[in-house]
């Protein structure tokens, strides 16, 4: 039988990958007899070896008695009879009636395997696509890196430009500031000078500057 | 030395070495182990299938708690039908013929089911021994003949089985030597004693799966009442 010939545990992993199951199991004549036996003997015997060697041995046993015909020959003429006309009469169906059973798990086999081959085709699209990507996406990668370096430009602009502004605001306010001591300095100064003029130093200095002009007159009429 | 009847079940044993654990753990090497493949051969597939047929039998009628013997009952159902019916091959030797590994079978099973309803539910299963409806004179004498007939179930299980098989293959045994004995004198009437064996050949091979298939409905049944 075929599930006893596989070795058992012959290797660290004994359980993957599980080789595939053959197609047909193992060639029987009657039911009983594998063919190989009758390959063995079919180079020196010809096709009748077998029957000649399977007849001669049966004659042989019962002729010698190895083999007593009692009554459980009889009995076992009978059973074999029911077994055999039971596997003739109800074989096909059985079997249908597996494969029928098989047929589920052998679509189900199928449809995972379509879907798989699918996928393999859908990956190499995909692939052969990728191959043609790379110039069109070098542009349109271009022209997102440039419209994104514009906003930040203007963005760090904006910041500049706010910044400027209130540091502007400050400087003007200490010249103001400075502006202001200054004018109110001089205002200060020029009255204190103004208040220190006594009417003396007036009627003085008139009296000076009269005669500086005086002066100049006789100086310039001299030089005409 | 002189065969009787009887010595087809006789314990196998070969120069003093008994044979009976090989012949009652052979049947379990025809069955193809069950592999984690996809798509098996068909005898996997079919074994399959008759594996889930039986439990699926045998499990509905119980409820979830039940189902704890579902592998015991399901292996006994196979092992019981494997052997019957290779113990109807010429020349093989059927375990189940022996009383000793009947009952071996049968008590601890059967004892089992009757504990479990003892422990779990002790009123309901003890309420089993009255049926209900009875008169009132009749109480004691009806509680006495319910305990024998749950204290001879172990028995009946195992006699049953035995008694079948073994009855079985002693009339396959005798009808053959009948033919074999008329053979020579009177061929027709030989003939007509190897039909009636054919007829029973096809009995036996019913009553083979049937006892099989008794015992384990029987248990499930016993393990119904007290779950």
């Amino acid at each position: 039988v075929l599930h006893t010939t596989r070795p058992l545990h012959t290797t660290q992993q004994s359980l993957a990958p599980v080789p595939p199951l053959p197609e047909k199991g193992g060639e029987v004549r009657h039911g009983l007899i594998p063919e190989e036996f009758f390959q063995f003997l079919y180079p020196k015997t010809g096709v009748t070896g077998p029957y000649m060697l399977g007849t001669g041995l049966l004659l042989y046993f019962l002729s010698k008695e190895i083999y007593v015909v009692n009554h459980e020959t009889v009995a076992a003429a009978c059973i074999l009879t029911v077994i055999v006309y039971a596997i003739k009469k109800f074989g096909p169906e059985v079997a249908a009636f597996a494969d029928k059973l098989n047929e589920v798990m052998k679509k189900v086999q199928f449809d995972l395997a379509a879907v798989s081959l699918q996928r393999k085709g859908f990956v190499k699209v995909q692939t052969a696509r990728g191959q043609g990507w790379p110039p069109c996406a070098a542009v349109l990668q271009n022209n997102i890196a440039m419209l994104l370096e514009a906003n930040y430009r203007e963005r760090l602009l904006t910041v500049y430009n706010e910044v400027k502004k209130r540091l502007d605001y400050q400087v003007a306010l200490q010249n103001l500031k400075r502006q202001k001591e200054q004018d109110h300095m001089i205002q200060w100064v020029e009255k204190s000078v103004v208040q220190s003029i006594t009417p003396q130093q007036q009627k003085e200095s008139i009296a000076k500057c009269i005669l500086d002009l005086k002066a100049l007159s006789k100086s310039a009429q001299a030089t005409m | 030395m002189n065969m009787t009847f009887f010595d087809q079940f006789s314990s196998p044993s070969f120069l003093g070495i008994p044979l009976i654990l090989i012949s009652m753990t052979f049947p379990a090497l025809l069955l193809p182990s069950l592999d984690n493949r996809w798509i098996t051969n068909r005898l996997s597939t079919l074994q399959l299938w008759f594996v889930n047929l039986i439990t699926k039998q045998l499990m509905m009628p119980l409820d979830k708690k039940g189902h704890k013997w579902a592998l015991i009952l399901t292996s006994l159902m196979i092992f019981l039908l494997l052997i019957n019916l290779l113990g109807l091959l010429p020349y093989t030797f059927t375990p189940t013929t022996q009383l000793s590994m009947n009952l071996a079978l049968a008590f601890p099973l059967w004892l089992a089911t009757l504990l479990t309803g003892l422990r779990n539910q002790p009123s309901a299963s003890l309420a089993h021994l009255l049926p209900e409806g009875t008169p009132t004179p009749l109480i004691p004498a009806l509680i006495m003949i319910e305990t024998t007939s749950l204290l001879i179930r172990p028995l009946a299980l195992g006699v049953r089985l035995t008694a079948n098989l073994t009855a079985g293959h002693l009339l396959i045994q005798l009808i053959s030597t009948a033919t074999t004995a008329l053979f020579s004198t009177m061929p027709l009437l030989s003939l007509l004693t190897f039909l009636i064996l054919f007829l029973l050949t096809i009995l036996e091979v019913a009553v083979a799966m049937i006892q099989a298939y008794v015992f384990v409905l029987l248990l499930s049944l016993y393990l119904q009442e007290n779950i």
